[in-house]
């Protein structure tokens, strides 16, 4: 498989009256044709903004995006055409993201008329509710004739009607009660699958990345801490930062409690983007922090065949010191 | 739980609803309740299924436009319904407080803490409080709430404190008046997770410390499991399921339980589960007989016609559903 997009060194930066903010400072990452990538941080991470700038929503401080093998960022906020029909997004939350003045119908032939001339209207909008499993009498509805699920269903189908390759989700389930959840996943999973679709999955749940991504990115303070494939990422957590999200998730069963790590003390709350602590932007929470952590910045590196980690307990020395060095803090 | 302990708050079959343009929302139908001194209840279910409802009902701060059909609060045996405003504002003073899911909105935007906090204090005290009493207090619950630099946070406005800080906050706030009873409706839902985590832990140790009550509203199974001593499961405005919170988990009976359950994405993978086909019933013209039925995979002629009654089935595990009437009389 080849990468579809590249992402290289990206960063974006937001001059405010208060200083810089730096959302997205200096982050790399590979998503390959036809894979979900998870990308999971608190509020605040800078994910979003990743996002935003794969969409073309804000042209990124400095940094490449490549899709498709071209520089993508150099268009700026001015896509061509091609490209805003290849890349599509779906938001959190549907009641915001859809126009309520507008039925199911006229939402959905605006991206058939721009991106595919030529189409009959009509029936590619029955065609696209066919697929995201909307009734077709709903055709004539208003958003608030719908349930919050089927609101999501007509922006994923709206999403779906430029013909794209990739998909930015934005916590695209998080507004939804968990029993609807499973219907939207599951679709979005089916249609991946029917049109080769590639997702770039932004959320703060790692259960739910654990059963539908590929790959999984920590994001903290703008930053990339830990990346791995999701098998491994879960069985073998490396980062303190992942440790700490993992055994905080409130679990149902036994399994779950078995898999998840050692309980890591939860101190402390993610610093506002103006005030990013130096070294590791973790260290204040970080209960196997020292000196070194609070000065240097630990480079994201390879640990084992793709997963990559972003901290001192493992880039000093060899990897049994470091080892060593986690287990006396334990 | 001491099952002779007395019950500090006893709901019986409350019928609320609220009068709306197209006509009334029958809601709440026969939602009965208790809690024990000390206990740690969870009240679960989706979002629209009458839990804040129901609180708001105990704490009677419904909107105008509700209709109370029926049923009675029992605080410590005093019909809290029935009440005047002047006893149930002295109950809201010294017993019963409530936390908010949404810490933003339930501070005043434009005043800073020391206000908002110093008017509490006064409001829920019957002497006067001279001001160094009043700061005193203050600090004392931001402490208790595990705030640091309590001056600092006094002097902040709303805006200037993460959400995790304001919900600590809103903790400290409501300890001011909660000595028994606290209502907590989905206090770490809009936080993140590990900040969740962190104000779970808080709460849970602050009310077995003060051996105060504390009804738990929330959708999460998961936090529930991990909180609390006793389990109601509500759907669409109705008890389905009530058990101790270990047996719930190990033997969920009604099919909604059951349903929800497997709907949560498991940590350990496996695929996402298809969640439950339909949506909560309207409330303008909700199903006579059990309120699951349009949802439901079991549904028999008998669920349509009348609602089922709790049973129990197990010690202290009750569950309304037709499913388990035969074969256990």
């Amino acid at each position: 498989m080849s990468a579809l997009m590249e992402i290289s060194g990206l960063k974006k930066y937001f001059k405010t009256r208060a200083g810089i903010v730096k959302a997205v400072d200096d982050i790399s990452f590979e998503i390959e044709e036809g894979s979900i990538m998870g990308l999971v941080g608190e509020s605040g991470s800078g994910k979003t903004t990743v996002g935003n700038m794969i969409i073309g929503v804000y042209r990124p401080t400095s940094g490449i995006i490549k899709y498709k093998g071209e520089d993508i960022s150099k268009f700026g906020e001015k896509r061509p055409k091609w490209l805003r029909k290849d890349i599509q997004m779906v938001f959190q939350n549907p009641a915001s993201s859809l126009n309520p003045k507008r039925t199911v119908r006229q939402s959905l032939a605006l991206p058939i008329s721009i991106h595919r001339p030529g189409a009959p209207v009509t029936k590619t909008i029955y065609d696209l509710m066919d697929i995201v499993d909307l009734p077709t009498e709903f055709i004539d509805r208003y958003p608030d004739e719908l349930g919050g699920g089927e609101k999501q269903l007509v922006a994923i189908a709206r999403a779906l009607a430029t013909e794209p390759t990739f998909i930015v989700l934005d916590e695209p389930t998080s507004a939804l009660d968990v029993s609807i959840q499973g219907k939207i996943i599951n679709i979005l999973m089916k249609l991946r699958k029917e049109f080769g679709l590639s997702y770039l999955f932004i959320t703060h749940n790692l259960s739910l990345m654990s059963n539908v991504a590929d790959t999984v990115a920590i994001m903290y303070l703008g930053k990339i801490k830990e990346v791995a494939r999701t098998e491994e990422f879960f069985r073998q957590p490396l980062h303190p930062y992942t440790k700490l999200l993992l055994s905080s998730i409130p679990v149902i069963t036994d399994d779950e409690e078995r898999l998840k790590p050692q309980k890591i003390p939860n101190i402390g709350e993610i610093s506002g983007a103006l005030h990013i602590p130096k070294g590791c932007s973790f260290h204040p929470r970080c209960p196997f922090a020292w000196e070194l952590c609070e000065d240097v910045d630990p480079p994201l590196l390879d640990l084992s065949k793709g997963h990559l980690c972003s901290c001192h307990l493992y880039s000093s020395g060899s990897d049994s010191s470091a080892a060593q060095k986690s287990q006396v803090s334990e | 739980m001491d099952e002779g302990a007395e019950r500090i708050l006893e709901v019986k079959n409350i019928m609320v609803g609220y009068k709306v343009y197209e006509g009334e929302l029958k809601v709440l139908r026969e939602v009965s309740f208790y809690v024990l001194k000390g206990e740690k209840v969870g009240i679960i279910g989706e979002s629209a299924c009458g839990k804040t409802t129901a609180m708001k009902t105990v704490m009677r701060i419904l909107p105008s436009n509700s209709i109370v059909w029926g049923g009675q609060v029992l605080y410590k045996g005093k019909n809290m319904l029935a009440m005047s405003k002047k006893d149930v504002t002295s109950l809201r003073k010294h017993n019963l407080s409530m936390i908010f899911q949404d810490p933003s909105s339930a501070l005043n935007p434009v005043f800073k803490i020391r206000q908002q906090m110093y008017d509490i204090i006064k409001y829920s005290s019957d002497e006067r409080l001279t001001k160094e009493e009043i700061h005193e207090r203050a600090i004392h619950y931001l402490k208790e709430a595990a705030l640091p630099e309590v001056e600092r946070i006094l002097d902040s406005y709303p805006f200037q404190l993460s959400g995790g800080m304001k919900q600590r906050v809103n903790i400290a706030m409501s300890l001011v008046s909660a000595r028994e009873l606290l209502i907590a409706d989905e206090p770490g839902t809009a936080l993140d997770v590990t900040i969740e985590d962190q104000i779970m832990r808080l709460l849970k140790t602050i009310v077995e410390r003060e051996h105060i009550s504390i009804i738990l509203i929330t959708h999460s199974l998961g936090v529930v499991k991990g909180f609390v001593d006793r389990v109601y499961v509500m759907y669409a405005g109705t008890i389905v399921e009530v058990a101790p919170t270990k047996s719930l988990f190990s033997n969920p009976l009604h099919p909604y339980t059951r349903m929800l359950m497997d709907s949560v994405p498991r940590l350990i993978g496996g695929g996402v589960p298809e969640g439950i086909p339909g949506v909560v019933p309207s409330y303008l013209d909700p199903p006579k007989g059990c309120r699951f039925i349009t949802r439901c995979p079991f549904r028999m002629d008998v669920c349509g016609q009348s609602p089922p009654d709790l049973r129990e089935i197990d010690q202290g595990h009750y569950v309304a559903c037709y499913l388990y009437n035969e074969g256990r009389s």
